[in-house]
């Protein structure tokens, strides 16, 4: 279609050259992440560049069952807890506010509301430290797992995502419901919802994948290492009494790996999903 | 309406579930790593025995996040039953939120506490109150790999001319035998303020002197002879010896910790609580040597270097507070201290038992190592840690571009110190 | 009055849609900005307690006068700028070379291995990074030597530690600019360009006058995305420099998290709150510039 025919031989090996040292630096990162799980502080130092370990010692795992006080078991159920929580809220909240908002925009209150949702996600959330924990506080939320799933709940790219497939729904389709005499309620559950299915999937993989790799709230809203997950707890491994190197490494990998194998299997959803979330934006 | 109820009848569940309600079990919060858990699951243990049913669960967390942590408990009534960390940090916790309780008369209700000196009781107190019992005596020596010191056939530094020299070899000499130069004479940090400050103290008290930046009168003292000295060979161990690994700029606990661990460095300092670890097979195995941090003058003695003290500190808003402080105070006893020796390899009794120790754990346990304390400018100065960050600044512009000449820049750092002070000290 | 109660009443099922979205925007994202900035007016040692003392704009005054403060943020904004060309420069790129037919059926992986950064935990990935780039330990650095090359500075310099951060960064954050440059790409009008082709012109005449205004939305987009994100640098910071070497790295957000952990919460918030008008002021002009070069 583009020319196909046309092309230079000579250009797509230029392509090639191009794009292969591109991936490689791409993906080395991970490579190395790896093998360093299964070397030791020393060997990884004197001989940063092996591309294999020097055995298959897998003892490492047992080294971090423990940090901090806190089973590493435990970090991963919160990683997975905290996570899945946070995605069924956030999709379940988003999906019916932004339904609102499009349906009825001209409503008060409506437009302020979005514009307060819009503000918030421009702040620089790092900085919320103090007034995000004087509100879990005041709310007798802090150090509690809800505090930090409903935090975690709302995000820019989910609500987009949910906006735009609701505008893009033909008005047709929802004044037919309401001649018919289907309430609301009944146009929300029988009618816009399955046609969601979809999105909402979307969605929920994309709330899945950014709520997944999140440390700073967690650390914040925590008042324990109990409720940290794997991200926070490898923030953690590190203290005055030494780090781990090689521990670190390990808990790396297991941070990244649950998540790159969930990218990879639903690559296509994730990738035209948040391209189309932000686009909306 | 039935999902909105639900999600606020999850908080309200969850809310009502975190509020601790054992009664029964102690919370302490530290930054001692793994060895620190170990050792207050022995001491639970051990408490257990006359307290049955009572349970003591400790929980570490990085300096940093210890920090921030505990005020905010503190702050919030969320507060844990103990909190455990070095004098310093404890007041810190003191000044920022005012909740840390007063231990005095639990101290003065402790018989048998002969063996803490007045030194010891010193650094307890802050603003008229006693905030924490002293539990372990901090101290940090010199330490040399020694399988290094044999390859390049050297002893152990005594001078700082031995220890350039030593440098040099282990930099140059391939003292791991791997075959590359990759190799460095000291393992050193300089990130965040108080690291290099931290390093610069080491090698100015444990060189003998009294007095890193300011003397109890307000005298800065970088550029007295003596001082002036150290500092300029502490400022060309970063720079211009490359002595250190270059990143070392960028280095902080951590990452110093990983030059130590990966045997990239050969001298570096070794606090009391990381013998244990540095004895185990898969760190240093325990070759390294200890001993006092090297001599810069001939007249004056060198040492090894007394940050002070560990110790337990009650907040005033702990939930068990009774409990608690029942706690803090068995800490002192026989039991807990041995554990403690045995566990984090530092305590304050001197009638434990040392014989199970390495030699290198020994080394502290028996004191061999003549001692000097640290000075304690915030006490007496207000405006210290600010006129230390200022000063830390100025260091890391000279590290990070070095001056053909040292000198002039001592100088005019103590000058700009002196100024600054002066400035400070009105406001 | 009446008639919007009305109305309101009328529509109350959709207040009860919007509802819990509204409780968790209010909850968690407006009420805690207006504290911080409420806290910005107050003394930091009477900041959490429950009547704090009123200072006004002092804390303001004093951020702005601290010379750190001043630096901080002027090397935050070079940092940004920086950022924003380097992401969406190198997004651009890939993103015509991923969509040509060039690579033919490498391209779905060329794509994933750009975009799984994305969705790797930033912290996983800096801590790594960190290490690769160590002077004397590093990875790369071993690379350049076997490869007879002069050796990276990296985090070791606060010459090169900048751009350390900033290639971690790109590493990490531009599959997201990527992929929304090859949705826009993929929904072009391709007829325009074979009309072009017809009449003659080039290559990069095609792709200048063609195919270059029709992805304005996403370089619009990506801008005002990656300014918000490069504004707000920070766990990069944490975990591979602290701010260091010699506060080459020590950003506004960084700085302001500093002060905080020291108890400076007034003066903590006023940068906050100073860097959030920026964020604000910034997006907003980029908007307002991409709609009128779009109207022109």
């Amino acid at each position: 279609m583009n020319g196909v025919g046309r092309t230079h031989p000579l250009l797509r090996f230029a392509a090639w050259a191009v794009a292969l040292p591109v991936a490689v630096l791409f993906l080395y990162p991970y490579w190395w992440m790896m093998v360093s799980a299964l070397r030791s502080t020393r060997e990884i130092m004197s001989a940063p560049l092996r591309l294999l370990p020097e055995r298959l010692d897998l003892s490492i795992f047992s080294e971090i069952s423990r940090i901090g006080g806190v089973e590493l078991w435990r970090y991963a159920l919160n990683s997975v807890a905290i996570t899945g929580a946070s995605t069924v809220v956030g999709v379940v909240v988003t999906a019916l506010g932004a339904y609102a908002l499009v349906r009825k925009p001209k409503l008060p209150g409506f437009a302020v509301l979005r514009w307060g949702f819009l503000v918030a996600i421009m702040y620089p959330y790092m900085l919320l430290v103090i007034p995000v924990y004087l509100v879990m506080y005041r709310l007798g939320l802090l150090g509690s797992y809800s505090g930090i799933v409903l935090f975690l709940a709302l995000g820019p790219i989910q609500f987009f995502l949910f906006e735009q497939f609701f505008r893009a729904i033909p008005k047709e389709v929802i004044e037919a419901a309401v001649i018919d005499g289907a309430s609301e309620a009944q146009i929300l559950f029988r009618i816009v919802l399955p046609m969601a299915a979809p999105v909402t999937a979307t969605v929920a993989l994309i709330t899945f994948l950014i709520n997944w790799a999140q440390w700073f709230p967690v650390m914040l809203i925590s008042t324990t290492p109990d409720t940290y997950t794997l991200p926070v707890a490898l923030l953690s491994m590190n203290g005055e009494l030494g780090a781990n190197f090689q521990g670190i490494m390990a808990l790396a990998v297991l941070v990244t790996l649950p998540i790159a194998v969930l990218f990879l299997l639903a690559q296509k959803r994730v990738m035209a999903g948040m391209a189309a979330g932000a686009v909306k934006g | 309406m039935s999902i909105v109820s639900k999600i606020f009848g999850a908080v309200a569940l969850t809310a009502a579930a975190v509020v601790p309600v054992n009664a029964q079990q102690l919370t302490v919060w530290h930054d001692l790593g793994d060895n620190g858990i170990k050792w207050f699951e022995a001491m639970g243990a051990e408490y257990a025995k006359t307290r049955p049913g009572i349970t003591v669960r400790s929980l570490s967390f990085p300096t940093d996040q210890w920090f921030g942590r505990v005020i905010g408990a503190l702050n919030t009534d969320t507060a844990p039953d103990l909190i455990f960390n070095n004098y310093e940090r404890v007041i810190r916790i003191e000044t920022q939120t005012g909740k840390v309780e007063d231990l005095a008369p639990v101290l003065a209700g402790i018989a048998d506490k002969a063996f803490l000196g007045e030194d010891d009781l010193r650094v307890a107190g802050f603003r008229g109150k006693t905030i924490i019992l002293p539990i372990q005596r901090v101290q940090m020596g010199f330490g040399v790999r020694k399988s290094w010191l044999d390859k390049v056939g050297e002893k152990f530094p005594n001078t700082w001319e031995d220890a350039e020299r030593v440098a040099e070899a282990f930099r140059d000499r391939d003292p791991d035998g791997n075959g590359k130069a990759d190799t460095f004479g000291f393992a050193l940090e300089a990130a965040k303020p108080r690291d290099l400050i931290h390093m610069l103290d080491l090698f100015v008290f444990g060189s003998g002197l009294r007095h890193t930046l300011i003397d109890p009168q307000g005298a800065i003292v970088v550029d007295e002879p003596a001082h002036a000295k150290v500092l300029e060979e502490f400022l060309k161990t970063y720079s211009t010896y490359r002595f250190v690994a270059p990143d070392t700029i960028n280095h902080s606990f951590a990452e110093m910790y990983q030059v130590i661990e990966g045997g990239r460095a050969g001298m570096f300092r070794v606090g009391d609580w990381n013998v244990k670890k540095w004895d185990g097979a898969n760190v240093l195995a325990g070759d390294f040597l200890v001993g006092p941090w090297p001599k810069f003058a001939a007249d004056r003695d060198n040492a090894v270097v007394i940050a002070g003290m560990r110790g337990v500190a009650v907040p005033s808003n702990a939930p068990n507070k009774a409990l608690a402080i029942d706690f803090a105070k068995f800490m002192l006893s026989k039991a807990a201290q041995q554990a403690s020796l045995d566990n984090v390899g530092a305590a304050v009794r001197k009638d434990l038992d040392v014989s199970a120790l390495s030699p290198r754990a020994q080394y502290f346990a028996r004191a061999e190592g003549r001692l000097v304390a640290y000075d304690f400018p915030e006490s007496i100065h207000e405006f210290y840690p600010e006129l230390e960050a200022a000063y830390h600044r100025r260091l890391l512009a000279g590290i990070a571009n070095p001056p053909a000449d040292w000198k002039p820049f001592i100088a005019e750092t103590a000058k700009e110190m002196r100024d600054l002070a002066a400035k400070l000290a009105k406001k | 009055m009446s008639a919007a109660l009305g109305e309101i009443w009328r529509n109350r099922i959709f207040y009860l849609f919007a509802l819990p979205f509204a409780v968790l925007t209010i909850l968690f994202g407006v009420w805690p900005i207006v504290l911080s900035i409420e806290v910005s007016f107050t003394a930091s040692a009477t900041a959490l307690k429950p009547s704090p003392t009123w200072v006004g704009w002092a804390n303001y005054a004093t951020v702005l006068a601290d010379p750190l403060f001043v630096a901080s943020l002027g090397r935050t904004l070079v940092y940004t700028v920086l950022s924003v060309v380097a992401n969406v420069g190198v997004a651009l790129g890939l993103a015509v070379l991923f969509d040509s037919t060039l690579l033919k059926r490498g391209n779905l992986f060329f794509r994933l291995a750009v975009f799984l950064p994305v969705v790797t935990p930033d912290v996983a990935g800096y801590v790594v990074w960190r290490w690769l780039y160590d002077r004397s330990f590093g990875a790369f650095n071993a690379a350049l030597a076997g490869l007879g090359l002069p050796a990276f500075t990296g985090l070791s310099s606060p010459d090169t530690a900048t751009l350390s951060l900033l290639l971690a960064e790109l590493w990490h954050h531009t599959g997201f600019y990527m992929i929304i440059f090859l949705a826009n790409l993929a929904i072009r009008d391709r007829a325009l360009e074979e009309a072009a082709v017809i009449d003659g012109a080039d290559a990069w005449q095609r792709w200048r006058w063609v195919i270059l205004p029709q992805i304005r939305p996403a370089l619009i987009i990506n801008t005002v995305y990656a300014l918000i994100q490069f504004l707000k640098t920070f766990t990069v910071v944490v975990v591979m420099t602290k701010g260091g070497p010699n506060d080459a790295t020590n950003f506004v957000s960084y700085y302001a998290w500093q002060l905080f952990d020291q108890g400076r919460y007034g003066e903590a918030t006023a940068m906050a709150t100073v860097l959030f008008g920026l964020v604000v002021v910034l997006s907003l002009g980029v908007f307002v510039f991409g709609d009128r070069e779009a109207a022109r």
